[in-house]
């Protein structure tokens, strides 16, 4: 579908204002639900290439949340595609027997490919299902994987992205949601991350840098991927802001997880509203 | 009797597979010639992945590769496939019951002089307690050959331990094996030693010659199958009151917990007795030098029953 940048902007406004209904209802991970909401909403209603009404497609683009605790904002985002309401989302997250919950799972939820939720597990299992669409020669689909900065610290990771070059998976696109802060605090205060992209160009994948929070820049970067059909595979390095889109909750640890007033809601809703009026009707 | 080295046997027979269906692939971490995979990498190019010392992603990257339709069959030593990438077997292959099949070599003490590192001795106990996966120990040729094809056929999560230690040819070609199923290999009514992969050669010389030196006959069955377990051959065991579980595993949560626990729930009065690796750490030593001070070999197997009639 072709959206414009105010149409994608006008997207990620409504799924954030989703995204603070669901949080004064329940504990959801507000923070990192935020900052990744723009990359996501791109992703989602613009670059991949899903059909809800065929999601067993051969040539979908398949997508693993490494980063599991953004359950809510993927799946708002599969809402505005069409997967379901966004008031089912609403309505049934974390009730008993309910589609949706704190990390997505696949046995009740088929639009979610793969369960996830421990941390370090969704980009090494993105890297088989890469591997495995090469082995059935699938030239067209990509594998889309998002993952916190924080989960950059296991292991797993890096097992994986070692890995990933060797099988030259050009068809998987691996996304760092680069927030800064992990549940404890700051990522630079309680590790030796250093810089992520150099990491990851080290190990030889294609990086690219982003604003996370531009609409126009995450397009430009979506529409700048390799072919699913060429060798090496892509960083996105989004750089976030933890929270982002509410001035309450901005770069800081209090909101990795949590729920908001009605009062909070209010302030919250309206700050968004004034902002994009701001930018896109004076 | 003629005996066979199960890794060689696994290991050759994954080629056969390769050969019956294109969508079996073998992973493995470095470990290809210690698994004896060579013979599948070079017949089917391609269809092997070597992730490099990762265990990890290996059972991860398996579980992507199972997502797009395929049968990947991980390759590992029993420690490092149970116990480092643990919550990768639980979390991306069970849970969502992934059709992932997972192959131990170095099962129990078999690992010998490699050292406890190299030991699997927690395997069972820590893949029963996964929900959902089916867990073989191979023990014989024959069987093992089996049961890799059962695992092909079924669609689910599979683990299989076996022995770097040789093993007994014990079945003919054409004995049908079954998740959940169990094979007396010995008739006898005066008691039962219940035992599972290199043990039951060792089960079967002894009460062979307990049977000689007594008259006393017990019976020797394989529960190869250990989850599912063969809940009615536990039970038939249990009713000759006599019960032995030789197994090569930690005592705890291997063999012997199982079969305990049917004899519980089911409520049978037995005389029992769990013969398996002490609850300890030992210094690395020749396997049959650990079978027999742990007394699951031949002559402790027959001391049990003894100590027993």
């Amino acid at each position: 579908m072709s959206y414009s940048i105010s149409e994608l902007e006008k997207a990620a406004m409504e799924i954030r204002i989703n995204l603070l209904k669901l949080c004064n209802k329940e504990v959801i991970h507000i923070g990192g639900d935020l900052s990744l909401t723009d990359v996501m909403t791109v992703l989602w209603l613009y670059k991949i290439n899903y059909d809800p009404k065929n999601i067993k497609d051969e040539n979908r683009d398949r997508f693993v949340l490494s980063k599991g605790h953004a359950s809510a904002v993927t799946s708002f985002c599969q809402a505005a595609l069409g997967c379901f309401s966004p008031e089912d989302v609403i309505n049934e997250y974390a009730k008993d027997s309910g589609r949706f919950s704190m990390h997505s799972c696949n046995i009740v939820n088929p639009f979610v490919e793969v369960s996830t939720g421990s941390l370090g597990h969704g980009m090494p299992i993105a890297c088989g299902m890469a591997a495995g669409l090469k082995l059935k020669n699938n030239r067209t689909s990509r594998v889309y994987t998002v993952m916190g900065d924080g989960e950059q610290s296991e292991g797993s990771i890096w097992e994986a992205a070692m890995n990933a070059v060797h099988c030259k998976l050009g068809n998987l696109v691996a996304i760092v949601d680069n927030n800064g802060l992990q549940a404890d605090g700051y990522i630079d205060d309680l590790t030796g991350l250093g810089n992520i992209a150099d990491k990851y160009r080290s190990f030889g994948w294609n990086v690219v840098e982003i604003d996370g929070n531009n609409i126009e820049e995450i397009k430009k970067a979506f529409d700048s991927l390799p072919s699913p059909d060429s060798d090496v595979p892509t960083c996105i390095i989004a750089h976030t802001v933890k929270g982002k889109g509410v001035d309450f909750m901005e770069d800081l640890q209090r909101w990795h997880a949590g729920k908001i007033t009605d009062e909070q809601l209010k302030e919250a809703v309206d700050g968004l509203e004034k902002a994009y009026s701001a930018r896109w009707q004076s | 009797m003629s005996k066979s080295y199960l890794r060689n046997v696994i290991g050759e027979y994954m080629s056969v597979l390769g050969e019956k269906n294109d969508k079996v692939l073998v992973i493995n971490a470095d470990l290809a010639a210690t698994c004896r995979n060579k013979t599948f990498k070079e017949k089917f190019p391609g269809r092997e992945f070597s992730v490099g010392i990762a265990e990890q992603n290996m059972v991860s990257f398996a579980a992507g590769l199972s997502l797009e339709g395929f049968i990947p069959f991980v390759f590992s030593m029993a420690p490092f496939l149970t116990m480092r990438a643990c919550e990768q077997v639980r979390t991306d292959v069970a849970y969502g019951n992934k059709n992932v099949k997972l192959i131990s070599v170095y099962s129990g003490v078999s690992g010998g002089i490699s050292g406890a590192t190299h030991w699997g001795l927690e395997d069972i106990g820590i893949v029963t307690s996964v929900p959902g996966i089916k867990v073989i120990e191979a023990g014989d040729k024959v069987q093992a050959q089996k049961i890799l094809e059962l695992s092909v056929q079924y669609d689910g999560p599979v683990y299989i331990r076996c022995s770097v230690e040789p093993c007994d040819d014990i079945y003919e070609e054409g004995t049908e094996f079954s998740f959940g199923g169990s094979k007396t290999v010995y008739e006898g009514n005066d008691g039962a030693v219940l035992c599972a992969g290199v043990t039951i050669g060792y089960a079967l010389e002894a009460v062979k010659e307990v049977e000689k030196e007594t008259g006393k006959r017990f019976r020797v069955v394989d529960l190869y199958s250990i989850k599912p377990i063969d809940k009615q051959a536990v039970i038939e065991a249990a009713k000759t009151g006599k019960v032995i579980v030789a197994h090569d595993h930690n005592i705890y949560g291997g063999l012997g917990s199982m079969v305990s626990k049917v004899i519980c729930e089911e409520g049978l009065a037995t005389e029992f007795a769990n013969i398996g690796v002490p609850d300890r750490f030992d210094a690395m030593a020749h396997a049959p030098y650990l079978y027999e001070k742990y007394g699951y070999d031949v002559k402790g197997i027959k001391e049990t029953i003894l100590k027993m009639i």
